[in-house]
């Protein structure tokens, strides 16, 4: 016997499921939310506790194949060089990620027109600015106006501390002339709306328990449950069903006990990530779509994006106190990020400060690096690593190719049986020749800033979280999944608001574009009630 | 750890064997500082983790039993009573070495008197946080004399 119906039915509680569902909230309508995760409890985080840096190597590990919780699906992400990482739980993977927080630059919607490769968006900066906006406050955005790398915009909070670390690799990029700005970060720096501010204990990467990250189950839920949206936990869907008509009319899904249940809705939104969402709709076959549900053009699962990462480490004399502040945000550069064709290769990348690393971190991270061994020479060889490190990530833009792509995997399946997602994805050359380019520009500013050594690591293998382009957006059917405001083509009752639908990855991280294309998303849907199937 | 059935452990001699490895993996620091793995009972440590880890745990155990094994045959005696030279020269040879290295560290320091030894407060991260030093903005001033830096379209 199926749930009772409702008007409209979410898979996924995270950055998307989060934003759509409090922003569609005002139509009254009946909306449900199927999490597969539960809540988290932010007194348990590994924060609060001696071991929290183990913890993040096992229970709190990036990647779901490290941390095997009834949460997690299996990844197959054998055949990439970059390991998938996203998190099961409301709130999704703002639970566990850095809340580096940037907008994408306008011409990131244009890259066809501006350089010739790639596609443009069907919609450009100036569509989502206003949205853009209303994240920024309801996420609780810190930052400072008056970055010349975009145009004009207000934060409701002032910037994360840069410390003595950040303070010293500024003065880097102020001896070489290069850009830099304090990060836009998802982090309260002051009170916010109920919200403590941020303490700098540097454990954002395995939950806030102090509850300044910006995380979609304190920020976005609170006020969508308050005006009656409902969201149901430990539910895991197995599949989307299309009725004869060829439009949806529902999902399956097994609760928390493994018991299978139909519940039927008018409208399905998959907000379920670049991974997830495509894994939902090929695992959602019929005699309407045999290839997997909205794929008739063939690009469920391909175009998949990553923004292949490189990690180069600086190490200093004197102690930065790296361990204080957000792990994640400190400061950003766009230096490189706008096309110049004089470095050998399309696109470009942005630089983001890390923080240091703990006591545990510096052992485990020294180990990797072959900078630490065991025997005598260690405490010599640990005292030139802790709170001597600054770490800068570059986050390259990738350009979508159709051979990187998510697919079933033919064997590996989750706990409730169901097909996991296979990874397929190589690194262009010119997202290789991008990587080079970065390394070398990263060892220069940290050397100006006074590294007496580098390390480097790229692609950085860890760095599988922004997940993009599998269900891409457009206005040609042959060559999209979604039309210009998350509506599949093939199926005009199910709308996709996730990371799938980016045209392109900018070189930035992607949740605040994210978020704002769902409340854009979610206003079209509002503007358009009377006609939504048109 | 419980010996239960089809899981493999370490006797007591093993165990005796584990804690020399583990006082060559991490020593005491030369200046006195820091704390040998001994001092600290990384044994515990290192058997309360194993059981999420059961292949690493079975290659210690036969590693374990391997190296006494080479011990007797080379020197007469077991692992734990040779001199500092023999055992690195023996442990060089052991593939389970640098796995365990991995867990002795993650073990060591998160040790309340390792992390006072390192000059810092052996406590959580919250939810006492971090005070920081405000931010000088006016190193931003060359940066905001720039042209912009973005394209329009």
């Amino acid at each position: 016997m199926p749930d009772a119906p409702v008007d409209v039915l979410i898979v996924g509680s995270g950055a998307s499921g989060a934003a759509f569902a409090w922003s569609l909230a005002e139509t009254r309508m009946n909306i449900l939310c199927l999490e597969q995760g539960d809540w988290m409890d932010p007194a348990k985080y590994p924060g609060m506790g001696d071991d929290w840096e183990a913890r993040q190597l096992g229970d709190f590990a990036l990647s779901p194949n490290a941390r095997g919780r009834r949460e997690d699906y299996p990844v197959n992400d054998s055949n990439s060089p970059v390991q998938a990482s996203m998190f099961n739980a409301v709130g999704g993977s703002t639970i566990l990620y850095a809340a580096h927080f940037p907008r994408f630059h306008p011409g990131d919607f244009k890259v066809k027109t501006l350089d010739g490769v790639a596609d443009d968006w069907p919609i450009d900066y100036q569509r989502l600015a206003s949205f853009y906006d209303v994240n920024a406050r309801m996420m609780g955005v810190s930052g400072l106006a008056g970055d010349p790398a975009y145009p004009p915009k207000e934060l409701p909070l002032p910037p994360v501390a840069l410390g003595k670390l950040g303070t010293t690799l500024v003065k880097g990029f102020n001896r070489l002339g290069w850009h830099w700005w304090p990060s836009d970060s998802a982090i309260t720096t002051q009170e916010y709306e109920g919200r403590a501010p941020c303490i700098n204990a540097g454990t954002c990467l395995s939950g806030c328990a102090q509850g300044a990250k910006g995380s979609t189950d304190i920020t976005y839920w609170p006020a969508a449950l308050r005006v009656g949206v409902t969201l149901k936990t430990r539910c895991r869907v197995r599949e989307i069903t299309v009725a004869e008509t060829g439009m949806v009319d529902g999902v399956i899904y097994y609760d928390a006990d493994g018991v299978e249940h139909r519940q039927k809705a008018h409208v399905v939104v998959s907000a379920c990530n670049g991974i997830g969402t495509p894994r939902l709709l090929l695992n959602s076959r019929s005699k309407q779509f045999p290839d997997g549900l909205a794929n008739r053009s063939g690009l469920v699962g391909k175009n998949l994006m990553f923004h292949p990462y490189a990690m180069v480490t600086g190490f200093f004399d004197e102690p930065l106190e790296g361990y204080k502040g957000p792990t994640g945000c400190c400061i950003m550069s766009h230096q490189f990020y706008e096309t110049d064709r004089a470095r050998g290769f399309a696109r470009g990348y942005s630089f983001e400060i890390t923080r240091g690393f703990g006591p545990v971190s510096t052992a485990v991270w020294g180990l990797s690096m072959g900078r630490l061994s065991w025997g005598a020479d260690h405490h010599r060889a640990y005292a030139d690593l802790f709170d001597r490190t600054a770490g800068m990530v570059a986050i390259c833009e990738d350009l979508p190719e159709e051979c990187n792509r998510v697919t079933l995997d033919p064997d590996l399946k989750d706990s409730d049986g169901i097909p996991a997602p296979k990874i397929t994805y190589r690194l262009s050359e010119n997202s290789q020749r991008m990587l080079e380019h970065s390394v070398a520009r990263a060892k220069e500013v940290l050397e100006a800033a006074g590294a007496r050594d580098t390390f480097a690591m790229a692609p950085f293998p860890f760095a599988g979280w922004h997940l993009m382009g599998t269900a891409r957006m457009g206005t040609d059917p042959e060559r999209s999944v979604v039309n210009e405001w998350g509506r599949c083509h093939d199926v005009r009752n199910l709308f996709i608001i996730d990371g799938s639908i980016f045209v392109t990855a900018a070189a930035v991280n992607p949740t605040n574009t994210i978020q704002a294309l769902a409340l854009y998303i979610a206003d079209m849907v509002k503007k358009n009630l009377a006609n939504l199937f048109d | 750890m419980r010996n239960e059935p089809g899981r493999i452990d370490l006797t007591a001699e093993g165990e005796r064997t584990l804690a020399s490895v583990l006082d060559e993996i991490i020593p005491p620091s030369s200046d006195g500082r820091l704390p040998g793995a001994g001092a600290i009972d990384l044994v515990g440590y290192i058997k309360a983790a194993m059981p999420r880890l059961p292949e690493l745990w079975s290659m210690i155990v036969h590693g374990i039993a391997e190296l006494d094994g080479v011990a007797e045959i080379r020197h007469g005696r077991r692992f734990a009573d040779l001199s500092g030279d023999q055992k690195v020269t023996l442990l060089n040879e052991q593939a389970f070495v640098l796995p365990l290295s991995l867990h002795a560290f993650v073990g060591y320091y998160q040790h309340p008197r390792v992390v006072a030894a390192l000059g810092h407060e052996p406590r959580p991260p919250h939810p006492a946080g971090y005070t920081m030093e405000s931010n000088d903005l006016a190193l931003l001033d060359t940066v905001r004399r720039r042209p912009k830096l973005y394209r329009e379209c």
